[in-house]
């Protein structure tokens, strides 16, 4: 009965929607061009590298907060002390293979990164690759569950924003939040993609392995 | 003196962060200046927008559509203001809390950091995907804040808080992209003339979306499901954060997109979040009146509270005393409940025990915080010459003006049952005191912020001219 009724709700929501997108405008010249017409003061030439981290650069920025507050929030709810150790079971097909796909890994993240101002990548997808590799590492029982994050791990989770909160600030001095002169966009916006690549890898590693419990003894 | 704007943002992200590289459990002193800082960024900023009317900021230099902008008028540096003041005895209050709460404080400190830094953030933002970021950061943070250091009921509580507020913005996401499609902008100053004429359908089924989201995320009688055990189960001061600013953020942004660019769409619907407002001021003081639980009660009173916000849509397009009204009961409700909260944290504290019938004897014991718990009431009460009395006023005279009386009716009503249950506490309190155990000594700073805030809640009611004269822009156009 109550199942029934969230269907007909969900099928009428369904309907709604598409009559909604059915009627939309032919889309009008809208963003593009724009883009397109600023993309020589970037400091990039990837369209969506343009925009995630100089035109719309504020968003990112605050992007990255929602995460860092996501594990805050994860450790937060976290039990204070488990006790992690490296389990018993090995798979060494698993172990040898994670073994030879990590450094492929690490490489491909820093080309993705490097790529990110020209085509394709940036700091989001070169951490997403590197992130995997840990949770790879760790399934294979490589790399134990993380518990109470240290300080050098802290440090390198929260890095990549306050280097980023950094250039938004020392930006200040030339104008708006985050206003990159066009000259040194390019070299500033690397430097805040490499600062966010190795912190969001942390990050993203971090909501797995924090939450992991494989390899802790019973 | 350098633009205040940025900082206001950036200050707490950033001390936020740095409280997190300390450690588990610092940065108490830190976020404390911080937000003593953000005050005053705050009153200046109030300061230049009343000098010079409302500001528009281009981040990035490139200004909209192409970047996001912040428009700061009378309204949002009167909630920047609000967030700032209420924020910082609320935090010298955790610190003397959170000294003797153990594992519950871990990760307090960056948590209400970006907490604040996103509200900020919010009431700044002219750029509806920027706004859903923001509300991102505020909802998360919230979350974060309940569950901390919890047992099973608490992290239910957060669980289900977490769904309302993902389900929340996820339709406000919705209706953000049905409108990108249909205008191909989000920036709402371009916005404005685009939906004034004649609007697709995406944007009529937009609107609903995101206007429902608003009211899940702001706990609007029926959606108010989520808010007592949340802001019932957390910790003293994450309830009194929430009760008081979270819920306002939302609120602010639906107010502002309702009197903005939505105005000429929602105009024939203006009459039904006032019919949700009515039902929750009766529904919530009803609960609040037959609450058990100390916390539980003073978080009814919030679902009550709430409806007074909404009760005035109708009258908004044509009485100009309804937007005051809205705003003073907004300011009142947040110093108010702040400071109940506060001191329902003192009562639980020295005396172990979180049900109404265990007040009994605070009237000897605690002086000073049941003075305080009382002058929050009088607030909520709406009695004079409080904040909450003003905002009632005002409220009543607009219904009258437009010959809605049902409205006077569910006010009055409401200050009745606020009585009901505030004196149920007071009595109790008044009640001599079975035989004590080992006397719990009262925290000093937990005690005078409480005090400061309800004060303030009260006094607000003859200092209420500032006020209206920085939202005064706000009204005219």
């Amino acid at each position: 009965m109550r199942r029934g009724a969230v269907g007909v709700a969900a099928l009428l929501f369904a309907g709604v929607l598409i009559g909604a997108l059915l009627g939309l405008p032919a889309p009008g010249a809208g963003l593009p061009p724009l883009v397109t017409a600023q993309m020589g003061n970037s400091g990039v030439t990837h369209p969506v590298t343009a925009v995630l981290l100089n035109f719309r650069g504020y968003d990112t920025l605050l992007e990255v907060a929602v995460l860092l507050v996501a594990l805050l929030g994860l450790l937060a709810v976290q039990r204070s002390e488990r006790a992690v150790a490296p389990g018993a079971a090995v798979e060494p097909v698993l172990q040898t293979l994670a073994r030879r796909a990590a450094p492929l890994m690490v490489v491909v993240g820093v080309y993705l990164l490097w790529a990110g101002a020209s085509r394709p990548g940036g700091a989001f997808q070169a951490a997403a690759v590197l992130a995997a590799g840990a949770v790879l590492a760790h399934l294979a029982r490589l790399l134990p569950a993380w518990s109470a994050p240290r300080a050098w791990l802290r440090t390198g989770i929260t890095g990549g924003f306050l280097v980023f909160l950094a250039v938004a600030v020392a930006l200040l001095g030339g104008g708006a939040l985050l206003q990159y002169p066009p000259a040194h966009a390019g070299l500033l916006i690397l430097l805040i993609e490499a600062g966010l690549t190795v912190s969001l890898a942390l990050l993203l590693a971090g909501l797995f392995l924090f939450l992991s419990e494989e390899g802790t003894r019973r | 003196m350098t633009d205040p704007l940025p900082w206001l943002v950036v200050l707490p992200l950033a001390w936020a962060s740095v409280a997190f590289l300390l450690g588990p459990g610092r940065g108490a002193v830190l976020a404390a200046f911080g937000v003593a800082l953000q005050c005053a960024l705050a009153f200046e900023l109030a300061a230049r927008v009343q000098a010079a009317g409302a500001l528009r900021y281009a981040v990035g230099g490139w200004g909209s559509p192409l970047g996001i902008d912040w428009y700061v008028d009378g309204l949002a540096v009167l909630m920047l203001g609000l967030t700032q003041v209420v924020a910082l005895p609320l935090l010298l209050y955790a610190r003397s809390y959170f000294g003797h709460a153990g594992a519950a404080g871990r990760y307090f400190w960056p948590l209400a950091g970006f907490l604040i830094g996103g509200m900020n953030a919010l009431f700044v933002s002219a750029d509806l995907f920027n706004l859903y970021v923001t509300l991102e950061i505020v909802g998360l943070a919230a979350v974060g804040l309940v569950a901390a250091g919890g047992g099973a009921a608490q992290l239910a509580a957060a669980l289900r808080y977490l769904f309302a507020t993902l389900l929340g913005s996820g339709a406000f996401l919705l209706g953000v992209a049905l409108i990108y499609g249909a205008c191909g902008t989000v920036s709402i100053e371009l916005l404005g003339p685009l939906l004034a004429g004649e609007a697709p359908r995406a944007v009529y089924v937009a609107v609903v979306l995101m206007s429902v989201g608003l009211f899940l995320k702001t706990a609007l009688f029926p959606f108010h499901y989520w808010l007592p055990p949340a802001h019932g189960g957390a910790a003293v001061p994450v309830s009194a954060l929430l009760s008081a600013l979270v819920i306002k953020a939302s609120f602010y942004l639906l107010l502002r997109l309702w009197l903005d660019i939505f105005a000429p769409l929602v105009q024939p619907l203006a009459w039904l979040p006032a019919v949700l407002g009515s039902a929750a001021i009766l529904w919530g003081s009803w609960q609040a009146v037959r609450a058990e639980h100390l916390k539980l009660l003073v978080a009814w009173s919030t679902v009550a509270q709430i409806g007074y916000l909404f009760l005035a849509f109708p009258l908004l397009a044509t009485q100009a005393a309804a937007l005051d009204a809205v705003v003073f009961q907004t300011v009142s409700h947040a110093l108010a409940k702040a400071a109940m909260f506060a001191a329902t944290g003192v009562v639980i504290h020295v005396t172990g025990n979180d049900t109404v019938a265990g007040v009994a004897g605070v009237a000897q014991r605690l002086p000073l915080t049941l003075f305080a718990f009382a002058l929050a009431g009088v607030t909520l009460m709406g009695l004079p010459p409080s904040g909450g009395f003003l905002a009632k006023w005002l409220l009543i005279d607009a219904a009258l003006a437009e010959g809605a009386w049902p409205l006077v009716l569910v006010v009055l009503l409401g200050g009745l049952l606020a009585a009901w249950y505030v004196f149920r506490v007071l009595r109790q309190a008044f009640l001599l005191a079975p035989p004590t155990e080992v006397a719990v000594r009262a925290p000093r700073l937990m005690e005078w912020s409480a005090l400061l805030l309800a004060a303030a809640s009260v006094a607000l009611g003859v200092r209420g001219i500032e006020l209206a004269r920085l939202i005064a822009p706000v009204g005219a156009s």
